[in-house]
């Protein structure tokens, strides 16, 4: 098997474990649907203001539940004891922090693609060629956010703290890929002109990029029994 | 397998002792010279008054800071790559001393911005906030050493965020710039033309800074060694 049929396999019992049993995802998806309207609760939904901090209200609705399935990704595998056995298995450490990251990320595209789409109907905001936009902020930003999230995730699994721990680390780290998420889907949304969007994907791009090569060098020190 | 390295470690902690001390004098005098230099030397400025001497500390433990970050990332990836624990000690207490110098710069930046751009926290400027934002990032690595237990698996997870903090410096900063261009910036820096006198007094302050962090980052790495050379000494006490 190559590389990537190496990576694939690995991701693939990630997600066939949730498919089965179905235990993060609601609950991840259950946690954005309730920050939206935790939002909507707290800042009156039918004035202009709302409306333009409505992108920023997203992301955050995004972000933080987020963290679950990030802890959750290594954590079960300690819990159950199957780390070893990934670990023992004849692969790259590097080709194990690529299936633990694409199990994540596509766990966390569906819960985001969902949550938008709660997203644009509670808030108001009709569907256009624009939309396909957000598809591609919503794809890039998820995908630095679960590189670096992968990495803290593996750090803190076996930790009493981890729960706290992973975002204390994590969202000082994403600060970028928030600033140009938030800020690209204003662009989007609101309808203004594209003046920053195509800045703010170089932004996600760079990011994206640096943090894949990034923990994919240093992951071996991190899951490394001593 | 920590004893093989025991001698190494007992020069490593000699070493840095003998440093510190050599370096504290210096950091005492510059310190003073510099308090002299930014309170009498240097002219008060003409629009800001003498609110703006506060800017040589400033600017003193801004450098600093950033050059405590950097030397946490060059010895976090010398200890990855070598597995030598003075590398970690070294980079945790640099990031020590720089996590106080960026408090430092924090404070009195906003001391000096609450009468010049009439606002405590002026988020119009990329570098106040690239600054806030290291300091987070600083602080999230002390909250994580504190919480592991001792061990390898603590040095190399430490290392592991001294590394990517630090290349994350750049996109924050970037990401930043622009994010404030999108907003009306009242704020420029250009329109600050410093006097000779006033230079001296920075570089002066710039060094003092220099000093006293590379006296701090000495003490602080010789306690942490000389802390582990007694435990380890107690194990071996024990294993007798």
């Amino acid at each position: 098997m190559g590389g990537l049929g190496l990576i694939w396999t690995l991701a693939e019992k990630d997600l066939r474990i949730e498919l089965r049993s179905r235990q993060a995802f609601f609950t991840t998806l259950f946690f954005s649907f309730l920050i939206l309207m935790v939002f909507n609760f707290a800042f009156d939904p039918a004035s202009p203001a709302t409306r333009k901090a409505a992108p920023g209200i997203l992301w955050v609705a995004l972000i933080f539940p987020g963290v679950i399935q990030l802890n959750r990704s290594f954590q079960s595998e300690r819990e159950e004891g199957t780390l070893l056995g990934v670990l023992l298995s004849p692969m790259d450490r590097g080709l194990i922090f690529f299936g633990k990251f694409l199990a994540n990320w596509i766990f966390l595209l569906v819960v985001d693609l969902l949550t938008l789409v709660i997203f644009m109907t509670v808030y108001n905001f009709p569907l256009s060629s624009a939309t396909l936009w957000m598809l591609l902020l919503i794809l890039l930003s998820s995908l630095g956010f679960s590189a670096v999230g992968t990495l803290f995730g593996a750090m803190v699994s076996n930790l009493r703290t981890r729960e706290v721990l992973l975002p204390i680390l994590l969202f000082p780290i994403v600060i970028p890929v928030i600033l140009a998420a938030v800020n690209g889907s204003t662009e989007v949304l609101l309808g203004e002109k594209f003046r920053f969007l195509f800045q703010w994907i170089k932004i996600l791009v760079a990011f994206d990029v640096i943090f894949l090569a990034a923990s994919y060098l240093v992951f071996e020190y991190v899951v490394e029994e001593s | 397998m920590w004893s093989k390295n025991l001698d190494s470690d007992r020069q490593a902690i000699r070493r840095y002792t003998a440093w510190a001390g050599r370096l504290l004098a210096p950091a005492y005098v510059l310190g003073a010279l510099a308090l002299y230099a930014a309170f009498l030397y240097a002219p008060t400025e003409r629009v800001m008054g003498d609110v703006q001497r506060i800017f040589y500390f400033h600017v003193g433990s801004a450098w600093n800071a950033f050059l405590a970050f950097l030397v946490v990332f060059l010895a976090s990836i010398a200890y990855l790559k070598t597995g030598r624990i003075k590398w970690d000690q070294l980079a945790v207490a640099s990031t020590e001393v720089g996590v106080v110098f960026t408090t430092i710069t924090l404070v009195t930046g906003s001391i000096w911005a609450k009468p010049i751009w009439f606002t405590w926290w002026p988020w119009g400027d990329p570098r106040v906030t690239t600054t806030l934002v290291l300091w987070l990032m600083y602080v999230s690595y002390l909250i994580l050493r504190s919480s592991l237990p001792e061990g390898d698996q603590k040095y190399k997870f430490c290392a592991v965020l001294g590394i990517v903090g630090f290349i994350n410096v750049p996109i924050v900063w970037m990401s930043i710039r622009w994010w404030r261009t999108h907003h009306p910036v009242v704020i420029t820096s250009s329109g600050m033309n410093l006097e000779a006198r006033m230079v001296h007094a920075l570089f002066i302050s710039v060094f003092a800074f220099a000093a006293l962090y590379a006296a701090l980052l000495c003490l602080r790495t010789s306690m942490r060694l000389q802390e582990r050379l007694t435990q380890e000494m107690e194990v071996e006490v024990m294993a007798k």
